[in-house]
């Protein structure tokens, strides 16, 4: 098997067993939901408020329900005892990483979608005249959230409290992607969208290509026991 | 004479000739129009500030050596660095507040470096709780130097990410930021005190790396030692 | 002038405590070395 399919395989075996029991996508989704309501009663936002808040908003929830979907991208292998399995494969190890970070990928971008669906629903954002940019801006955004994500996953799976630590060591690295997708997010909002949106979303590209090579790196490290 | 008591000699010298430097040979400021005696906060600051990207780079360097040598003295290097750009972090981020209330007029400002620094100060605390909750050491040497890495690269992206972040709104401009017409007399203060805080970086470092050494050489013992049968706990 | 004040005593009392913590942490190696040797001693003679 070449490296590609060694990928292939692993992000289909992540997508069949969730497919199977969907707990991290119901609880990433409910939680997404959740976050909206709360947003609501915490701030009570006018139209306008709205969209001065919404993007921040909008990926803060994005972020939370992501990491929320992360802590489980190992746990599952750890608790049934098959990362054993995974790395005794004759896959490179570079592969697992990027078939996890694949399918990390995929949960979040559906339960986004959805999120976002209601989002604009409930706020009454008018996103569909720029669809095309949000589509590039989420897929951008939760791509650099994944990459990092996923080695930290399997840094803080190693770790007594990994639940607790997972947030810790991912906020602040994961913080340029926020500013990143946020500001981008916001000037599409405006009509017409803000000079900045084309910065914005190659400097989020710039951070995926980065932290798509790092933990490519380094993912050995961290499986070597 | 040995080398580590002259490094010792040599920063406390450093250090006093800095403190003189400071306060009896740099003018008051006078300059920028606010309450001048303040200003000499700013050594002390911009030092400490310095000490601790220091400090993060060689996190970098020693998480590099680590990983490529996977020898203990790396591990023990880039731990004890961290905990020391923690440190000075929190010495800078201090000073930092106490310097902005009277220069500013406000306590904070969510302005680029103020940021980005207060950014990297929790990476390197969360570097530190990293490091507690794994109880292998060879995993926790790797664990920590990958986080070592991943952060020390994100510094800089965050740093420039808070730059080009927002940059039309007015932020406070940093008064007497290094090279801004600065007086000839506290330009040469300035690098005495660098000079001093990056002696006694290392000093500190040097203590710090040699206690985690005496460490590992009891743990060591005690294994040796409840190998023979003893009750060693 | 207080603000120059509170943040050299700060410096120093941050530098102050680390170097405390350092000194402490020494301690107890050294009493855990004392220990040691105690139980080494006491193994010799019984």
């Amino acid at each position: 098997m070449n490296f590609l399919n060694q990928v292939g395989a692993i992000l289909w075996k992540d997508i069949l067993t969730e497919y199977r029991t969907k707990d991290v996508l119901t609880s990433m989704l409910i939680f997404g939901l959740l976050v909206i309501l709360m947003f609501h009663f915490a701030f009570e936002p006018d139209s306008l408020e709205a969209e001065k808040f919404g993007p921040g908003l909008l990926w803060m929830t994005f972020i939370f329900a992501g990491i929320l979907g992360m802590n489980r991208a190992f746990a599952g292998e750890r608790e049934n005892d098959s990362l054993q399995g995974l790395m005794l494969a004759p896959v490179d190890w570079g592969a697992i990483y990027l078939g996890k970070m694949l399918a990390n990928l995929v949960f979040m971008l559906l339960a986004e979608s959805i999120i976002l669906f209601c989002f604009a629903l409930f706020f009454n954002f008018s996103l569909l005249p720029r669809w095309g940019w949000m589509v590039a801006i989420t897929l951008l955004g939760t791509l650099g959230f994944a990459s990092v994500g996923t080695i930290l996953a399997a840094v803080s799976m190693n770790t007594r409290m990994s639940d607790v630590i997972l947030p810790i060591l991912l906020l602040p690295i994961a913080l340029p992607v926020v500013i990143g997708a946020v500001e981008s997010t916001a000037a599409i909002l405006t009509d017409p969208p803000g000079e900045s949106l084309t910065f914005w979303v190659r400097f989020l590209v710039v951070f995926d290509v980065i932290f798509i090579t790092l933990p490519l790196l380094l993912f050995d490290f961290v499986l070597e026991e | 004479m040995k080398l580590i008591r002259v490094h010792a000699l040599s920063t406390f010298i450093a250090m006093l000739i800095a403190l003189y430097a400071i306060f009896i040979f740099a003018p008051t400021e006078r300059t920028m129009g606010f309450i001048g005696e303040v200003q000499r906060i700013f050594y002390f600051h911009v030092s400490s500030n310095w000490t601790t990207f220091l400090a993060t780079f060689f996190v970098f360097l020693c998480s590099i050596l680590f990983l490529l040598k996977e020898r203990r003295e790396w591990d023990i290097r880039a731990a004890t660095a961290a905990e020391l750009g923690a440190l000075f972090g929190t010495i800078g981020l201090i000073t930092g507040i106490l310097w902005a209330k009277p220069v500013w007029g406000i306590w904070w400002t969510w302005e680029a470096r103020l940021t980005s620094f207060f950014l990297l100060w929790l990476i390197l605390l969360g570097y530190q709780m990293l490091r507690r909750v794994v109880d292998s050491p060879a995993q926790r040497a790797k664990l920590s130097a990958v986080f070592g890495i991943l952060a020390a690269v994100d510094t800089p992206i965050v740093y420039m990410a808070n730059r080009w972040w927002r940059t039309q709104h007015p932020a406070p401009v940093i008064a007497g930021g290094a090279g801004s017409g600065l007086d000839a007399r506290m330009a040469l203060t300035l690098c005495i005190t660098l000079a001093a805080f990056t002696l006694l970086y290392f000093y500190l470092w040097r203590m710090r790396c040699e206690l985690e050494r005496a460490g590992d050489v009891i743990e060591t013992l005690q294994r040796q030692l409840q190998t023979q049968g003893m009750e060693v706990r | 002038m207080t603000y120059l004040f509170a943040a050299y005593t700060a410096v120093w009392v941050v530098l102050f405590g680390y170097v405390f913590s350092i000194s402490r942490r020494q301690q107890k190696f050294h009493e855990e070395v004392a220990r040691l040797q105690e139980l080494i001693n006491s193994q010799k003679r019984s």
